[in-house]
């Protein structure tokens, strides 16, 4: 199981049940989409009806789904993590990241028992973590922050939806995980230990498409591509309004969405163009992402990272 | 939480004793309800804040209208308003920003977020969603409404609906107003605030079933019931002449409020929270353009061409293609002008008839056009067409206007039409003419414009008439006809001439026409002095075979008064001739014996009497009449009597001379002249030897006869002067005395007075 699906499951079918306006469109963009904080924006343009039928969004329950959808060719684009679109890409699909949704800063988090104190004392204990997802290459990285080898802790690979009940059954010491599995352990006495605020402009939300997509319907990738920042726009703008929407699409408080948006950093146009200009943040983290998920055995190859950002899909101004 | 409060309010009763009686502000609360209502209600925030802040603050309930005006005097300190009213007066005032937003309470949540609300009557079921909003009436509490009129309207933009445009708005002051009129039926449809409702059901619990909210959110965690998006809640602003120390001391009383203190509770908020983001009101009303963004916004004009860089040159290039093209067009307008002014000039210029067929009919004309056709004005031909003024049929039978239809469609299409055609003359004369109809409109112009040319050739009809005939006459005549050059050399002639010549024509072309050979080019003289020359020659045929022509040879003069050319006619007479001789012949020979007859005869004495006159000598006349001859004729049939004469004839004149003649006239009577006789003897020995031919027996019929001759004789000249006749006369009386005598004789005439 990957990341990004926790509530997603009901969601995406109340989703689908409601339809989805926009797919009368001989070819529009079929974009995969999870329930996510970071991937709001999309979604509060749909429901604005901000998206043109250019593009067809597909509600997904988890970002395996995506990529399934991508690797099957069903899907012409969906909303991933770049670790997750480094997976496809290693399966030979070319991506090309038009936009970054979010960068988690805090989002993710190690939820261990009170008595580990620090990261050296992770060593020999029990684990659960999701290898396949997110949280595997978290785990990656703060072994690494700890200076411990991969072998020094026992993996209990569990989807991350798992983690709570693993914990509360005891089973493991540690957690890596993410809201709102990451509340749950704490409520049952689990201490944050560190996140991913302590390895910032790591884990990236990222909006790809197939490369075909971005040569043949570069308009549709556009207009997703606006719509997306569109709906950032009344994101910030109206948080008044956006916090409630956000809490009824996902099922929780608004308070609990404000805490939730607080982990993670939505990077503006400005920002947007900064990250994906040629040689910028994404490419050079895919590339140590892409080797450290190859060490790892997490991915077969090593995929081509060059021109793996596009910044030209990015609206002119921010009006 | 009780030790809290408790500490706030001693410290509220610590601060109330150092205030200065003068030192009062004043806390202007916009009244969105009723006055009474809020009264009440902020008094008590008025209250807690001159017990936390030890300054006298007053509560002032105002109306939009009285607020501003306050505010405009400065006769309030802070105040409490809505977002968008706010806005409206940060405008004018240039406040900087909100101190605190009001955090709202309801019984479990608490919000800074505010919506409109749009409401109907329960029972409506004609109005269900926004779209059911066109052409109702709608309540609202005013303008400067946030929730009661900006955040609708703008919900209504988006499903599709300007209700600024198309509906019926009344403006009632409050929110409590639009709810009653809601009920009341007064108008179909209210915009209220959020919170308005639940806050009025809480003391008319009714109320709740008796309205339906339109396009209810599902907004979780918000806990009204709202209709459209949600923005910050109400701000409560300081206006800047309030010093700064002042502000801060209201600012902090605001924040120190918890939810769940007194005067929350009986003020019925949750408390202050630090200023929100007023940005997305201010969204709201640019998109909305109401005041204080009713202007349309200021775009800089390098921002512009920025993001419209594509548009604006586009325009650009379309309005320079169309500039390019107006200027191209005019030109070609001003060309087409000038081409046509051209055409009118050449048509009422042009020296030869010349009309403009539009749609069939003249449409222009000129001069040379009204004179051929003997009109008197030129607007009698204007809208005529072609077959009014042509005969009735054409020369080839075709009814005129039958024969133009199919032409002029041809022209139409763009072909260029040419005949022969005949016009009839108002006179009422025809002519003839050479009609040319010309196309002179362009391929993709709708109306023909056709141009009519017309050139007079009756002449030329005329004259062709004259020619073919001629021809004809040339062809057909059975005399032979000839033109030659001026030197008399053939260039044309007719089969005649060729069938009388018997020479093929390339022989005979290029060749003199025959002529009398001894007379040759002097005929041709002759024709040219005189115009002509006649004459009947003989001539030979190609054959070889001898013809007699009759020619007549005429002088032809060109322009120049010199003879270009010689025209002659001739005829074959040569049978004429033979008939001619044939008639020469039975007239003056005797058609028996071929002796020269009686008329002869005389004629031949007569010439030979004047040339023996003219050179001296004598002649003799000499009278012969057979003996006996009857008798041979009734015994032997006339035949042989014929015979008898024949040879008679043939001896006697195998005695004589060629210059002699013998002729016989009649019967069996001979006469014969004999020239230069030089004496008596040498002619009668010639008598001699007449008598002894003539004795000689001749075979006739099987049968051998005899006969003899009684000669007369007489001599020329004598003393007297005699004609033919009388020494005839003398040589039978002559013979007439060797009668007597005895017959077998001759007898020289002797006068009887000698």
């Amino acid at each position: 199981m990957q990341r990004r699906e926790f509530l997603g499951f009901s969601i995406a079918a109340g989703l689908s049940g409601a339809g989805l306006p926009g797919c009368r469109d001989s070819a529009p963009l079929r974009f995969g989409i999870l329930p996510w904080v970071g991937y709001e924006p999309l979604y509060l343009a749909r429901d604005f009806n901000w998206l043109p039928e250019t593009v067809a969004l597909v509600p997904g329950a988890s970002a395996k789904e995506s990529m399934e959808g991508l690797l099957s060719g069903a899907l012409d684009g969906a909303a991933l993590t770049l670790d997750e679109t480094l997976r496809v890409l290693s399966k030979g699909i070319e991506l090309v990241v038009v936009v970054v949704t979010d960068v988690s800063v805090g989002a993710d988090v190690l939820m261990v028992r009170p008595e580990i104190t620090e990261l050296a004392a992770l060593k020999g204990k029990r684990v659960a973590v999701e290898l396949n997802g997110v949280s595997g290459i978290m785990l990656l990285k703060l072994l690494r922050v700890a200076g411990l080898d991969s072998n020094d802790v026992t993996k209990v690979d569990l989807p991350v939806s798992e983690h709570a009940g693993a914990w509360s059954r005891g089973e493991v010491e540690a957690s890596v995980c993410y809201e709102p599995t990451a509340s749950v352990i704490e409520n049952s006495g689990g201490v944050r230990l560190f996140d991913s605020s302590d390895i910032p402009e790591t884990i990236f939300d990222v909006l790809v498409v197939t490369r075909t997509a971005a040569k043949k319907n570069a308009r549709a990738v556009r207009d997703l591509v606006s719509g997306h920042f569109a709906g950032l726009r009344h994101l910030v703008r109206s948080m008044h309004d956006s916090v409630y929407r956000i809490a009824t699409r996902q099922g929780i408080s608004p308070d609990e969405v404000r805490e939730a948006l607080a982990s993670v950093m939505l990077p503006d146009l400005a920002a947007n163009q900064r990250y994906l200009s040629p040689a910028g943040r994404i490419e050079t983290t895919a590339g140590l992402l892409s080797r450290l998920m190859l060490a790892e055995g997490m991915i077969d190859q090593s995929p081509r990272i060059e021109r793996l950002s596009d910044p030209s899909f990015l609206p002119a101004g921010d009006s | 939480m009780a030790i809290r409060r408790y500490l706030l309010f001693a410290m509220g009763l610590v601060a109330i004793a150092p205030a200065h009686a003068d030192e009062s502000l004043i806390l202007g609360v916009f009244a969105y309800r009723p006055d009474h209502l809020l009264q009440e209600r902020y008094q008590h925030l008025t209250d807690y804040l001159s017990r936390a802040t030890g300054i006298q603050i007053k509560l002032d309930v105002l109306n939009q209208e009285k607020m501003d005006r306050a505010i405009a005097a400065n006769r309030v300190d802070f105040f409490l308003t809505n977002p968008s009213h706010f806005l409206l007066i940060r405008s004018e005032r240039s406040l900087t920003g909100a101190l605190a937003t009001l955090v709202r309470r309801s019984d479990q949540w608490s919000t800074a977020s505010l919506g409109g609300v749009i409401i109907t009557r329960s029972g409506r079921d004609d109005i269900e969603q926004l779209a059911d909003l066109r052409d109702k009436t709608i309540a609202s509490p005013g303008l400067h409404f946030l929730g009661g009129y900006q955040a609708p309207v703008l919900e209504l933009l988006d499903a599709g609906i300007d209700i600024r445009r198309v509906n019926l708005i009344r403006f009632l002051g409050t929110h409590d107003r639009v709810v009653r009129s809601v009920l009341s039926g007064d108008v179909d449809v209210g915009f209220i605030g959020s919170s308005i409702l639940e806050q009025l059901a809480s003391e008319d619990p009714e109320l709740l079933s008796q309205v339906k909210v339109l396009n209810r959110q599902r907004l979780t965690g918000f806990p009204y019931a709202v209709s459209t998006r949600l923005y910050p809640e109400w701000p409560l602003v300081a206006l800047p002449h309030v010093n700064e120390r002042t502000v801060r001391k209201v600012a902090s009383a605001l924040f120190a409020i918890e939810p769940d203190d007194e005067v929350a509770l009986s003020v019925g908020i949750a408390g202050f929270s630090p200023p929100a983001d007023y940005q997305s009101v201010e969204h709201l009303a640019r998109t909305l353009r109401v005041p204080p963004y009713d202007q349309m916004p200021e775009l800089d004009w390098v921002d512009a061409l920025q993001q419209y860089w594509i548009w604006v040159l586009t325009i650009m290039v379309l309005v320079l293609l169309l500039v390019a093209a107006s200027l191209w067009l005019g030109r070609s307008k001003r060309q087409l002008a000038a081409e046509q002014r051209r055409l009118h000039q050449l048509i009422r210029g042009w020296p030869q008839a010349a009309l403009l067929i539009r749609g069939g009919r003249f449409s222009d004309t000129n001069r040379a056009s009204i004179d051929l056709l003997r009109y008197s004005s030129r607007e009698l031909l204007i809208g005529r067409d072609l077959a009014d003024i042509s005969a009735e049929y054409q020369p080839d039978g075709q009814v005129s206007r039958q024969k133009m239809a199919p032409m002029l469609a041809r022209v139409s299409a763009g072909q260029v039409e040419q005949c022969e055609w005949v016009l009839s003359r108002s006179d009422g004369a025809q002519i003839w003419i050479e009609l040319s109809l010309a196309p002179v409109h362009m391929e993709d112009e709708p109306e023909a414009l056709i141009l009519c040319s017309l050139y007079d050739i009756t002449r030329r009809k005329q004259g062709e008439q004259r020619r073919r005939l001629a021809a004809s006459v040339f062809e057909y005549a059975r005399e032979a006809i000839f033109i030659t050059d001026k030197h008399g050399i053939v260039i044309d002639a007719n089969d005649a001439y060729l069938a009388i010549t018997g020479h093929p024509r390339i022989q005979a072309i290029g060749r003199m026409p025959p002529l009398p050979v001894d007379e040759g080019s002097s005929i041709f003289a002759n024709a040219r002095a005189q115009g002509f020359w006649s004459g009947e020659f003989a001539s030979r045929r190609a054959t070889g075979e001898s013809i007699i022509l009759s020619v007549t040879l005429s002088s032809v003069r060109g322009d120049d008064g010199k003879i270009s050319h010689f025209v002659g006619i001739f005829s074959d007479i040569s049978r004429l001739k033979e008939q001619e001789r044939k008639l020469r012949l039975m007239a003056h020979y005797d058609a028996l014996t071929g002796m020269p007859n009686r008329v002869l005869f005389a004629d031949r004495l007569q010439q030979a009497m004047a040339l023996t006159r003219r050179q001296g000598g004598k002649l003799a006349v000499v009278y012969i009449d057979l003996d006996e001859f009857k008798p041979v004729n009734d015994a032997f049939g006339h035949e042989a009597g014929d015979q008898l004469l024949v040879e008679i004839a043939a001896r006697m004149r195998s005695e004589l001379r060629a210059e002699d003649t013998l002729a016989r006239l009649g019967g069996d009577e001979f006469a014969s002249i004999v020239m230069n006789v030089k004496d008596i003897s040498s002619l009668e020995s010639l008598l001699m030897r007449f008598l002894t031919r003539l004795a000689e027996p001749v075979w006739v019929a099987d049968h051998s006869v005899e006969v003899s001759a009684s000669i007369g004789y007489t001599l020329f000249p004598q003393a007297e002067d005699l004609d033919g006749d009388q020494l005839l006369r003398q040589a039978d009386q002559a013979m007439y005395q060797a009668k007597q005598q005895g017959r077998n004789r001759y007898v020289r005439f002797s006068s009887p007075s000698s």
